[in-house]
């Protein structure tokens, strides 16, 4: 399964597919696409959200409809509906989160054939603010592209929380960032999903997913006393506290999550080639503040493959080595860097690093923004 | 106040003539016929949707006020009890404010009857036998939902749903599926006579077994009836309980879908 093959990256305009850059339209604006026709094979059962991982994602960043948006905010709402359903058998291409899903489902692929029975599995659900005459639309894009997404609520623009916690969501994805802030208050992990300019290629067969520590594991403890006192005093009250677990971060769950599934390939022997992966991408250094991450980790029986501690460089060049289908920050400045060299990352909103941010982060006014 | 004329306007011009809506005196008022101070009936389960109903026909006259598509809304009792109880009960819904266009008196002997004969597009109990009675005579019966139908808000909330397995409990609506099929055409008609937004109508749509295909499929039936759903969501097996009490709807239709 190529993920690029035929798709296409289709951002500001200009096409990455092998059609020819002139052309803003994909292969299948080209050929008024007759639809596939749904797969006849057997569909599997989808999991009760409370034995799934429930990963619920809006529809704006699973697929590009930056068209939509922009006929949205220059002829309003109904003109929006219109076009919609002007163009309902026309399908999306990907957007941001769309390797990310394809990846759980291979994930989920690899766990039916190890372990049948289990309802331990990736469940997407696609939470969207739309009104229910784009669902059509939607739906059809699933059917295009062959997503396992059985599951969706379109509010028509009320908010998601209710039906977030009803589904037992354990990661929210979103572009709106009032909606992961409510999310977030209510305890639900959440991230604000922003698209890169070219989308590096990952992998498809192995899920990888790259978190930052504090303020995203971690609690932003560590980086209220940095930001109060400097980074001398931050040294100094890490190494004294090493041996005192920082308290939680809102991703710290979802790390959990993704820490059970690996043990169920490790117990299939599948540890050195697990489909899962897992990152801390840190500006902790691995000479002092770096321990007491790790012993956090450990004192909550967590494992991390890989732990890249930084000491304040950039995360950009590493993430763009590592290709993440998914990245998780608490500050723009990490999530900025990361997209600008092609990672998919992700804002949490969340800490102290969210009150000294003002730049960037006005709210764009969108088709699902809640009434 | 519904005069004759209007009852041939309802032949001539059908999809323009009132929506009947008959609802029991035991829903409009706290059942055991609890009183207050001044001996009148205190407000039950179907009290916030009989005043949803009303804000729809204010804003429908507010947008035409030569406005036909309305609700007319009709108490009914279906015991004889309540049938003696006649004054007390258009006292007390005039004593609430209610807008009533008829009343009628019945018994459990002849209220279907009058269901019937007063052309009753809807008729909404608390009562599980006297939905299946009304279903079995043709009529789109609807059980209230204690816990939904209650729920006071600014907007008439109704939920179809999908799928075949939330069939209403009201039992096999076979000839009312009919009915149903035109009465969610006149809602669908009255949704349209209001933008996106701010609208005193709210329509959802609930699949909740089957997959993404059913929900499309649903979404299609409802746009061939000319409803148009403001909200859609396909449970594929997750508990209705939940996401029923996020909705909050007055009513639950289903007998548009059913396969029959």
């Amino acid at each position: 399964m190529n993920l690029n093959n035929g798709q296409s990256l289709n951002v500001g305009g200009q096409d990455f597919t092998k059609n020819g850059g002139n052309s803003s339209r994909a292969p299948w604006e080209d050929a008024r696409t007759v639809l596939r026709p749904s797969t006849p094979t057997r569909k599997p059962k989808s999991p009760k959200p409370e034995n799934a991982i429930t990963i619920a994602v809006s529809s704006r960043v699973l697929f590009n409809m930056e068209k939509e948006q922009q006929i949205y905010e220059q002829q309003g709402m109904e003109e929006y509906i219109k076009y919609q359903v002007e163009h309902e058998t026309e399908p999306f291409s990907p957007g941001p989160a769309f390797s990310f899903v394809k990846a759980l489902e291979a994930v989920n692929a690899k766990l039916r054939e190890l372990y049948p029975e289990s309802e331990e599995l990736f469940d997407v659900v696609l939470m969207t603010n739309n009104h229910a005459n784009v669902g059509l639309r939607l739906i059809n894009t699933i059917n295009h592209h062959q997503l396992f997404i059985e599951r969706f609520c379109m509010t028509g623009g009320n908010s998601p929380i209710g039906y977030l916690k009803a589904y037992h969501t354990n990661l929210y994805l979103s572009a709106d960032p009032v909606k992961v802030r409510e999310a977030l208050a209510e305890g639900i992990a959440a991230a604000i999903m922003f698209t890169p300019e070219k989308m590096k290629e990952v992998s498809d067969t192995q899920l990888r997913v790259a978190f930052d520590g504090d303020a995203v594991l971690f609690s932003d403890e560590s980086e209220r006393i940095c930001k109060a006192h400097g980074l001398d005093k931050f040294f100094e009250h890490e190494k004294a506290h090493e041996n005192k677990p920082l308290d939680h971060g809102p991703l710290k769950g979802f790390l959990e999550v993704l820490g059970k599934l690996q043990k169920k390939f490790y117990g299939k022997g599948q540890r050195m080639d697990c489909p899962i992966r897992t990152y801390l991408v840190t500006a902790r250094s691995a000479a002092s503040s770096g321990t007491r991450a790790l012993k956090t980790l450990r004192s909550w029986g967590l494992e991390i493959d890989e732990a890249l501690f930084l000491a304040g460089a950039p995360k950009g060049p590493m993430l763009e080595k590592i290709r993440p289908h998914i990245f998780f920050d608490d500050q723009m400045f990490h999530v900025e860097g990361a997209a600008e060299m092609g990672t998919v990352a992700c804002h949490v909103p969340y800490g102290i690093a969210q009150r000294v941010v003002k730049k960037g982060t006005k709210d764009k006014e969108t088709p699902n923004a809640s009434k | 106040m519904v005069s004759t004329d209007q009852k041939t306007d309802v032949k001539e011009k059908e999809a323009d003539c009132p929506v009947v809506v008959a609802v029991t005196s035991h829903a409009v008022f706290e059942s055991g016929g609890a009183e207050d101070p001044d001996g009148l009936y205190v407000g039950g389960i179907a009290f916030p949707l009989l005043q949803a109903l009303q804000k729809v026909n204010e804003r429908l006259l507010k947008e035409n006020p030569a406005e036909s598509l309305l609700f007319d809304v009709i108490v009914i009792t279906t015991e004889s009890q309540q049938q003696q109880q006649s004054s007390r009960i258009t006292e007390s819904i005039r004593h609430h404010g209610l807008k009533v266009s008829r009343f009628c008196f019945s018994n459990e002997e002849d209220f279907i009857e009058n269901l019937l004969n007063n052309n009753v597009h809807l008729f909404l109990t608390t009562n599980r036998n006297e939905a299946l009675q009304g279903s079995q005579k043709g009529v789109l019966s609807v059980l209230l939902d204690e816990h939904t139908a209650s729920c006071p808000t600014e907007q008439l909330r109704v939920l179809f749903c999908g799928d075949a397995v939330v069939q209403s409990e009201a039992g096999p609506a076979l000839a009312s599926k009919q009915a149903a099929q035109s009465f969610s055409a006149q809602i669908g008609k009255m949704r349209g006579r209001f933008g996106l937004f701010d609208s005193p109508i709210s329509i959802a749509l609930v699949t909740s077994r089957g997959g993404r295909e059913s929900c499309g499929d649903a979404l299609r039936t409802l746009r061939s009836l000319g409803v148009n759903a403001d909200e859609a969501y396909c449970l594929a097996g997750v508990p209705r309980g939940p996401i029923k009490r996020l909705l909050r709807p007055h009513f639950l239709l289903s007998e548009c879908f059913s396969s029959n």
